[in-house]
């Protein structure tokens, strides 16, 4: 009887936690939309030094680390489209590979682990580096998003921009939640 | 009075139209212009503002950031007369928004781009792109206050239009001052001038312009009026004076006339008294004549036939010269009494066959003389108006002359006829006999006048003057043609009514 009430309880939660799932799993999904979307459009309020491009037509190309649903979905966004000029590509990056050529480098969440790692060999390269890890700003990332209010947001510090020789459009800084500045 | 008074008022209508012309025309164009220009300007600035809002919040749409549009939004209101906005998001819903007044009025899609007046507002939409994207579209509305302008600008006009009246009827008084009162003084003199006929008044010349021309040329015509006047009675009065001249000499004409018609009167009287005493002497002496002629006569024939042995030859000659004489003497006699005869006694006057009575006398003269071969030939149809007695005694002498003077031509010929001329019809006797010099012609009609000597041609030479008196008595005129040895023609009238003269038998020369 009591195993029978032991096996029940963990069932009612079973079926109480799967719609959560589901909807957690809705959630993510329109995250993962509007993040790749974000991260497209950060490239019309950054400028970038000359040198960050190696021809005069030479694309546009985002890297993303340790979120393949992101970069999945920002192949969609970035088809047929245009940054300041530019074609743009997506780059899957490794853990340990080199960032050269890249100039938006997208961190995820599965590489938490390495964020220090990879933030740390990105340091003064002219590379818009995105996070969505809580404490990624201090480890020198230029964009982190955040969650508020069911939204996604994001904080903007300008010391890690700066040295990377990267300039961010006020109109970029006035949609910030937060913008860290030294 | 009233015609200045007319003129006066129209001079102030005339000014006072024309300034309210001018300033109506000009404020409607000023107040055209200017609401034209707030429209377009304040239409332009909205479009502006509409950019300018979508401009700003085109990150906030990229990031779905609506506070920060919602705090773009909110700084319109520095802008007092934008009254609502609002920003779409690119599937058409609200993004953000803000209202003036607290109001939550906002349309519920966004609309195509542009800028319209709606319900007194002017609503504007401006779609928000970045990259041929559409991201959303900003919403704006604002007073429109073209109407709140232009009942301002008619108080304005308002005022305006009464400050320039003033002033307009302010000049119009002076106007009245500079060119009325020159004028009134014309019209004054000329009333006065017609009301008085008095044409010596002369205009005052007040101003140098064209009134005082006016003035000048009144003044001219008036001394002309003048002049003509003065003329003009001159003549009146030469003429009223030659026309009691000539009124007193056809009074004094009249008055001789009268008076000549008087005396001839008194005179006819006289003379008819003398004429008839005349006539009767002449008329007793005739007739007493006649018994001693008749006893010479008749005893010197009773000698010849009682004693017819007793008287010897020489004898019987001188009586015979005796008789001759007493007869021709009668003769004389008979023809004077014919003389005092047709001058006496009333004119019976009747229409009367004139050729008849020319016949009867030629057939009498043809009796008396039968062994006479003479061609008479009288025309028929003539008529004339004329005692028959008198006119055929005229015939008698007249014929009978005729008769007479063409007996020593070889066919003799002698002819009675009348002419016509207009009304006139002129009788004639004509022969081809002894004529005579028209240098006599004065001669013919006297008594006792002779051209042909008493042994040529018997006759006492009394006819002729008888002739002419019965033509006389009757009005008519008597005259003669000749040439000696070719024969004479002798015409008369009578006037009075005449017959016509027939168709003519040709008229020989």
């Amino acid at each position: 009887m009591v195993a029978m009430r032991a096996a029940v309880i963990p069932c009612l939660l079973l079926a109480l936690a799967l719609p959560l799932a589901a909807a957690a799993q809705d959630n993510r999904a329109a995250e993962v939309q509007i993040k790749a979307a974000f991260l497209y459009k950060f490239g019309e309020f950054v400028q970038w030094p000359p040198a960050a491009f190696a021809r005069a037509d030479a694309p546009f190309a985002i890297g993303v680390m340790g979120a393949e649903d992101v970069a999945a979905a920002l192949e969609q966004v970035v088809a047929d489209r245009t940054v300041q000029g530019r074609p743009v590509v997506v780059r899957r990056v490794r853990r340990g590979e080199a960032l050269g050529g890249l100039h938006v480098l997208f961190i995820g969440h599965g590489d938490s682990a390495r964020l220090a790692e990879t933030l740390a060999a990105a340091k003064g390269q002219p590379l818009l580096t995105v996070t969505e890890s809580d404490n990624a700003i201090s480890h020198g990332s230029v964009i982190n998003f955040v969650a508020e209010d069911q939204k996604v947001r994001f904080d903007i510090a300008l010391p890690s921009a700066e040295r990377g020789q990267l300039k961010i459009s006020s109109r970029l800084l006035a949609v910030a939640r937060k913008v860290v500045s030294s | 009075m009233n015609v200045q008074h007319s003129v006066r008022h129209k001079l102030l209508a005339v000014v006072l139209a024309s300034t309210l012309a001018a300033v109506l025309v000009a404020i409607a164009a000023m107040v055209a212009y200017d609401l034209r220009l707030y429209h377009q300007s304040w239409l332009n600035d909205l479009a502006t503002q509409a950019e300018l809002v979508g401009r700003t919040s085109a990150p906030a749409l990229t990031f779905d950031d609506a506070r920060a549009a919602q705090e773009n939004l909110a700084l319109l209101r520095y802008r007092p007369e934008i009254r609502a906005a609002a920003i779409y998001d690119a599937r058409g819903r609200r993004f953000a928004s803000f209202s003036a007044d607290g109001t939550e009025a906002f349309p519920r899609f966004p609309e195509a781009d542009g800028t319209h007046v709606e319900a007194g507002e002017l609503v504007a939409f401006k779609r928000i792109a970045s990259e041929r994207e559409i991201l959303g579209t900003v919403y704006l509305r604002a007073r429109y206050e073209l109407y709140d302008r232009l009942l301002g600008y008619l108080g304005i006009a308002a005022i305006v239009i009464t400050v320039a009246m003033l002033v307009a009827y302010a000049l119009s008084r002076w106007l009245r001052e500079m060119v009325i009162r020159p004028l009134v003084a014309i019209t004054s003199v000329a009333t006065e001038v017609s009301e008085k006929r008095n044409f010596g008044l002369r205009a005052e010349r007040l101003t140098s312009d064209e009134i005082g021309l006016l003035a000048d040329s009144f003044n001219t015509m008036l001394a002309e009026i003048e002049r003509a006047t003065r003329e003009l009675e001159a003549s009146n009065r030469e003429a009223a004076r030659e026309v009691g001249e000539r009124r007193r000499a056809e009074e004094e004409i009249r008055r001789l006339n009268a008076e000549l018609e008087t005396r001839v009167k008194a005179r006819t009287t006289e003379l008819q008294s003398t004429n008839a005493e005349l006539e009767a002497f002449c008329y007793s002496v005739s007739h007493d004549l006649r018994a001693p002629l008749r006893s010479i006569d008749g005893f010197s024939q009773a000698l010849l036939e009682d004693f017819p042995k007793d008287v010897s030859d020489e004898a019987r000659r001188y009586l015979a010269r005796i008789r001759t004489s007493t007869q021709r003497m009668g003769q004389l006699i008979e023809d004077l009494l014919n003389l005092s005869k047709v001058s006496r006694g009333e004119l019976a006057r009747r229409d009367v066959d004139v050729g008849e009575i020319a016949r009867q006398v030629v057939a009498e003269i043809q009796g008396r003389e039968p062994e006479r071969k003479v061609e008479v030939s009288v025309w028929d149809g003539m008529q004339a108006n004329a005692d028959p007695r008198l006119l055929r005694a005229a015939f008698e002498n007249l014929i009978g002359n005729a008769w007479k003077f063409s007996a020593k031509a070889e066919q003799a010929r002698v002819e009675v006829g009348s002419l016509r001329d207009g009304d006139e019809v002129t009788f004639f006797v004509r022969d081809n006999g002894a004529g005579f010099d028209m240098r006599y012609a004065s001669k013919l009609f006297g008594a006792f006048q002779r051209l042909h000597s008493a042994n040529e041609y018997q006759g006492t030479g009394i006819g002729l003057a008888t002739v002419q008196r019965i033509v006389h008595r009757h009005g008519g005129r008597i005259w003669a043609d000749a040439k000696p040895g070719k024969g004479a023609v002798f015409f008369f009238t009578l006037a009075g009514k005449s017959e016509a003269a027939p168709a003519a038998k040709e008229v020989a020369a």
